[in-house]
């Protein structure tokens, strides 16, 4: 009879043991605030803040190149892009909040640029201001407007090509490129939208995630989202169809650096770091749960890094006279988006 | 003896952790599964653009060649990708309105009114018995255009307040929009304009809409409230322009579309000027500034034909927090207080249309009847659209609505997302639903955080 009486009393304490809580679920463990704080603000905000930082750069670029037209000056506008538009392109592992609620993103990265409605801006005798371009269309502005002006349809625009339509044109759609990178870390900031709080303060009241593990579960897929956008958009659209017109960042010949950077996004998040920050990512979740996962996710993420920088000639010319190049470069990061989304997420989903 | 001590003891414990064992609604096994086969789970922002968990690979390759087409941003001809823009539009791609495919929020400024569109026509009945449109200007407003194109009109919004009260004298205030046009392009606008303001909504599960078979929509059709509950819901009859025949209006705000391939390439030329096969006119008509290029359609039917797939083949949301006590509570208050009168918890579908077979005999849970209800003047837009009438709107579906803030960073709700949350949504029934809200309005707070909670598990 005593030993008949243990199952009822392990059935009781089991009871008390999952908790009786009103959800009537067990409570899920596990603290997940290090990662998730490291994330938002070592990695995403630190980015944001980067790329506010060159904006404020390319602006000043676009403003000396328009006081002073020179082919050096040209130059240093062209770089001071590629500077920027670096940032931007590691921003895109983390394509979630402000960056998407608030439009910033069609503001910042339009694409294609409406080429016929901006000759025809170029061609009237509108006051090009920045409050005139704020109120176009983001095919009108943005990275890609930009680009489109300073590099050319070709790529091999001169200076002496250029008039001062153009020039004041480009300096207020660096202005209002500015004032969007702004938008956009403030959008994260306490002290200004404060987004970061929805991460942050997961599975409170105080944020729109019901729990940790749901911003893990966001977190993870921004990755698979860029890795998916990379292998089966960016480089896929262009290539499968063997039209150069399909690339996006065509005219400044950029798009392997794009392809790159958008990699190192997932990099960043999976480590924890941007720039010289170091702290806790996926990864330290990760190598805990299934150290051979972490070790492989890192390794594929490098592969993938290297196999779009090796793509001989620019990506443009590649992808007729180096196809194999690129299907290295696609498979590589077919390979990493596999994996994140077959082999992470679910484990992250499990948690 | 001891054996009834223990069973004691077991249901003594047992009984102690459940403390609010009355008022909670059953559990449904299969109604987290919202869009059953085509279900997908997790709660972040891309969860509406998820394909549907059932879709073989060719449907997943369709699918996605539909996503390039409904992301693709169009621009003004000539260009070598995506022209067509225009010359009138809302926006310049479908995603532009129908961010992350979830609903757009009220616009903030009246010259950009983003993913919000005005319908418009004079009084009087057009074509087939739908909308009379204004002469110069159709039954759409586009209100932008694209370059050294004057626009159709411009907007102007002014609010009017009202105040609801609660039972435990705790108040709400409402707002709601009135939208006037002025300076018409042709100096022409007539004063009699009806207004119809229609906000973007979440694109999910609308290939399951299509294979609910119009005999069990229509079995729920009760016009004349022949059972005297108060609720009449009856169907709308739209032209079917393929067919050339009238039928079944499932889709929109009014129940205005009768297929999704209507619905998606009558947004295409209304909404963006893109013209298709199925469309092949501009929007503009009469208006002078019209594009005469000859460059119709802009899209192909391949195209047209992937982007209808692509919103026949999403996933539906599961829900979350099925069996969370507080859910259950506001699950049994929700049909307390008759909300599931309109709002039908679950179909079972037929068999598709087309036979795409992941839509088929799936037991779904849209919480919408997909008919027609009166609910009272202070939601009228007072234009009749085909069987509608000025009062009448089709019961929302809720299905994926708690998702909203994580999707779309907002929590805008009704036709012209007027509510800034679900509980002003709910204080805005009225007409059929004008008992409902008073129940709801008669809630204790408790339990309206309840109800709350679980429209937020949907």
């Amino acid at each position: 009879m005593q030993f008949k009486f243990l199952p009822t009393t392990l059935l009781a304490l089991t009871l008390f043991a999952v908790g009786c809580d009103d959800d009537g679920t067990a409570t899920p463990t596990g603290d997940y605030s290090a990662i998730i704080e490291n994330i938002t603000d070592d990695v995403i905000i630190s980015t944001y803040a980067d790329l506010d930082v060159q904006a404020q750069q390319l602006l000043e670029a676009l403003n000396t190149m328009e006081a002073t037209p020179t082919t050096a000056n040209l130059e240093a506008a062209r770089q001071a892009w590629r500077d920027a538009r670096e940032p931007w392109e590691l921003s895109e592992g983390f394509l979630y909040g402000p960056v998407d609620t608030k439009g910033l993103d069609p503001a910042l990265d339009s694409w294609p640029v409406n080429q016929t409605d901006l000759d025809n801006v170029l061609a009237s005798s509108n006051d090009l201001t920045v409050a005139y371009v704020d109120g176009l269309d983001g095919t009108l502005k943005g990275f890609h407007t930009i680009e489109y002006l300073l590099f050319g349809a070709n790529g091999d625009k001169q200076v002496g090509d250029f008039n001062d339509r153009q020039f004041e044109y480009l300096s207020a759609c660096g202005q209002s490129l500015k004032n969007t990178t702004a938008q956009l870390v403030g959008g994260w900031l306490p002290s200004e939208g404060n987004f970061g709080k929805n991460f942050k303060q997961a599975g409170t009241s105080g944020s729109i995630y019901p729990s940790q593990k749901n911003v893990l579960e966001e977190i993870m897929n921004g990755l698979v989202t860029i890795a998916d956008e990379v292998a089966n958009g960016k480089i896929n659209e262009p290539f499968a169809q063997q039209n150069v017109a399909l690339e996006e960042s065509r005219f400044s010949a950029n798009s392997k650096a794009d392809f790159a950077d958008n990699i190192r996004s997932i990099q960043n998040v999976w480590l924890g770091t941007h720039l010289n920050a170091t702290g806790s990512g996926m990864s330290s979740l990760i190598a805990v749960k299934d150290p051979a996962l972490d070790i492989k996710v890192r390794g594929e993420i490098e592969a993938a890094i290297s196999a779009i920088e090796n793509i001989e000639g620019t990506f443009t010319t590649a992808i007729f006279d180096h196809p194999s190049d690129v299907q290295a470069a696609q498979q590589a990061v077919r390979d990493l988006l596999t994996t994140l989304q077959g082999e992470v997420l679910p484990l992250v989903s499990n948690l | 003896m001891k054996s009834i001590l223990k069973l004691l003891l077991v249901v003594t414990i047992f009984a102690s952790c459940q403390n609010d064992d009355d008022h909670l609604a059953s559990l449904d096994p299969d109604e987290a599964k919202s869009g059953g086969g085509t279900t997908v789970f997790g709660t972040f922002s891309t969860l509406f653009e998820q394909p549907a968990a059932n879709l073989n690979a060719v449907e997943a390759d369709l699918h996605f060649k539909g996503n390039v087409g409904f992301e693709g941003t169009f621009v003004t001809a000539p260009a070598v990708v995506n022209p067509g823009l225009g010359p009138f539009f809302n926006n310049t791609s479908c995603a532009a309105c129908h961010g992350r495919n979830g609903r757009s929020p009220f616009p903030e400024d009246a010259n950009d009114l983003g993913g919000l569109l005005l319908r418009i026509s004079v009084p009087g009945v057009g074509p087939h018995g739908g909308p009379l449109l204004v002469p110069g200007y159709g039954g759409q407003l586009q209100q932008r255009a694209i370059y050294n194109t004057q626009p159709e009109a411009e907007v102007e919004i002014e609010w009017e307040e009202l105040i609801r009260t609660f039972a435990d004298g705790e108040t709400v205030t409402l707002r709601k929009p009135i939208f006037k046009l002025k300076n018409g392009y042709d100096g022409n606008l007539p004063s009699s304009v009806l207004i119809s303001p229609r906000i973007a909504s979440q694109v999910i599960g609308l290939g399951l809409f299509e294979a609910i078979s119009e005999a069990d929509i229509l079995s729920f059709s009760d016009e004349n409230d022949a059972d005297g509950n108060g609720i009449s819901g009856r169907p709308n009859f739209v032209f079917d322009e393929k067919k050339q025949q009238m039928a079944l209006g499932r889709f929109g705000w009014k129940c205005g579309q009768p297929t999704l391939e209507q619905q998606t390439a009558g947004a295409f030329v209304e909404d963006m000027g893109v013209t298709s096969p199925l469309f092949p006119n501009e929007n503009c008509g009469d208006n002078p500034a019209c594009d005469a290029t000859a460059d119709d359609p802009e899209i192909s039917e391949e195209t047209l034909h992937a982007a209808v797939f692509y919103t026949q083949s999403l996933g539906v949301p599961a829900r979350r927090s099925v069996d969370d006590v507080q859910v259950r509570k506001g699950k049994a208050l929700f049909q307390k207080a008759g909300c599931d009168g309109c709002h039908r918890a679950s179909f079972t579908t037929a068999q598709h249309p087309d036979g795409l077979a992941f839509l088929s005999i799936q037991k779904i849970y849209p919480y919408t009847d997909l008919l027609l209800h009166d609910m009272g003047e202070g939601l009228a837009d007072n234009r009749p659209d085909y069987a509608a009438n000025g009062q009448e709107w089709r019961t929302a579906p809720l299905w994926g609505i708690g998702l909203t803030p994580i999707i779309n960073g907002h929590t805008d709700f009704l036709h012209d997302g007027r509510a800034r949350s679900l509980m002003e949504a709910v204080l805005w029934h009225g007409g059929e639903a004008e008992k409902s809200r008073q129940t709801v309005e008669k809630m204790s707070k408790k339990d309206r955080e309840a109800l709350v909670v679980f429209l937020e598990s949907l």
